[in-house]
């Protein structure tokens, strides 16, 4: 059984800081240097522009194609827009959308084992489809293997290959201690490398 | 970095990179139909269809148990109508006769054909539905007939359920014995 949605779409808690210059776990370079004012529809759209990008990339490492992803990174902003008043500014901001954006992936990925299910008692005794040559083409077998992982799992994985995130720095976006980060990434490549045979 | 971890990050960099370059595309609006479909749909929604059911189903059995107690959608009136057609048909007998069952009758029976047919609208419109309520409404009949007399119970009851049915009524058969005359007390 997968694992449930992650805790309350609140801002990340700040992790008592180490070094000096961090915010929330998350390196004062990294942190935009752009501010935003909870609440502010205009930086609501500044939000977007600046991130979406990012948020789509795990989006669609979690989701089964791209335009599923597009649709959830839209349901992303659609729930932070409605939280956006509640937003601290001490918070990182993308590590508060990319937590949301697990959420979202989390049920979307709920729904389309509901769907496949209902699919396969209907089509019973009946071949089933192959998947859009459009969608495998792009894909590796490695990338592959990410999807199939637990959701939670592969977002690890991306927020820290893909995006370059520190394990604690990914801790502070999923809010869950960086021991439990640590655990995640070697089960998820435990998982890969029996997969893939290497 | 091990084998693995390099692999996967030319990966994701490979497949990821294009696709997150493309266009951003206008935000979307939070949409009422979003709402609804809130509403409409999940735990919740499945909870209230429930409930709305159950109402709906209490409400109807309350009804037809209503009508199959007292034989009326409306005791009350049912009730006083009952009443005045008893008090009619006693001033209608003729001196010394008995027994207003045949007075009663026709109207109990009608009554209790159109009770029978609201209690179908309800959804128990099978056989025995009808069946009880026709017998209810003779029970009324025939406990009015009891203030005049025994004469006229049973067999000559238009709207009992078996001559409703269609079956013959039962007849003794001619024994060698006499019939026995009753004559009435004076």
């Amino acid at each position: 059984m997968e694992s449930s949605e992650l805790e309350e779409e609140k801002a990340p808690p700040l992790p008592t800081g180490e070094g000096s210059g961090e915010r929330g776990g998350v390196p004062e370079s990294r942190v935009e240097a752009e501010r935003y004012e909870p609440g502010s529809e205009r930086d609501f759209e500044r939000l977007y522009r600046n991130t979406y990008r990012r948020i789509l990339g795990t989006l669609i490492a979690l989701v089964r194609d791209v335009p599923t992803a597009e649709d959830c990174a839209q349901e992303t902003f659609e729930r932070a827009y409605r939280s956006w008043s509640a937003w601290r500014p001490d918070a990182p901001v993308e590590a508060w959308l990319h937590r949301i954006a697990i959420n979202v992936a989390i049920s979307d990925r709920r729904y389309q084992r509901i769907r496949q299910a209902g699919e396969v008692i209907k089509r019973l005794g009946r071949p089933a489809p192959g998947p859009d040559p459009s969608v495998v083409a792009e894909r590796s077998e490695v990338f592959r293997a990410v999807s199939r992982l637990p959701t939670k799992q592969a977002a690890a994985l991306v927020l820290r290959h893909y995006h370059g995130y520190s394990n604690r720095e990914i801790a502070a976006a999923l809010g869950v201690p960086e021991q439990t980060v640590a655990s995640r990434l070697a089960a998820a490549r435990k998982h890969l490398q029996a997969v893939l045979g290497r | 970095m091990s084998d693995i971890e390099r692999e996967l990050e030319q990966e994701l960099h490979r497949v990821l990179d294009p696709i997150s370059d493309r266009r951003i595309p206008p935000r979307r609006s939070i949409q009422a139909h979003r709402t609804l479909k809130t509403l409409l749909g999940g735990a919740g929604a499945a909870l209230a269809v429930k409930v709305l059911t159950g109402v709906a189903v209490a409400a109807a059995a309350a009804t037809v148990a209503g009508v199959a107690t007292t034989g009326s959608l409306n005791p009350a009136t049912w009730g006083q109508r009952v009443e005045q057609q008893v008090s009619d048909c006693k001033s209608q007998l003729a001196a010394g006769a008995h027994g207003i069952g045949d007075c009663i009758s026709p109207f109990a029976n009608q009554h209790g054909s159109a009770v029978a047919s609201a209690a179908r609208q309800h959804g128990n419109g099978n056989g025995d539905g009808s069946t009880k309520t026709n017998g209810s409404s003779n029970g009324n009949g025939n406990a009015n007939g009891h203030s005049g007399g025994n004469s006229g119970h049973g067999k000559d009851h238009p709207a009992s359920p078996k001559s409703q049915s269609g079956d013959p009524e039962p007849i003794d058969p001619i024994g060698p014995n006499a019939p026995v005359k009753i004559t009435p007390r004076p």
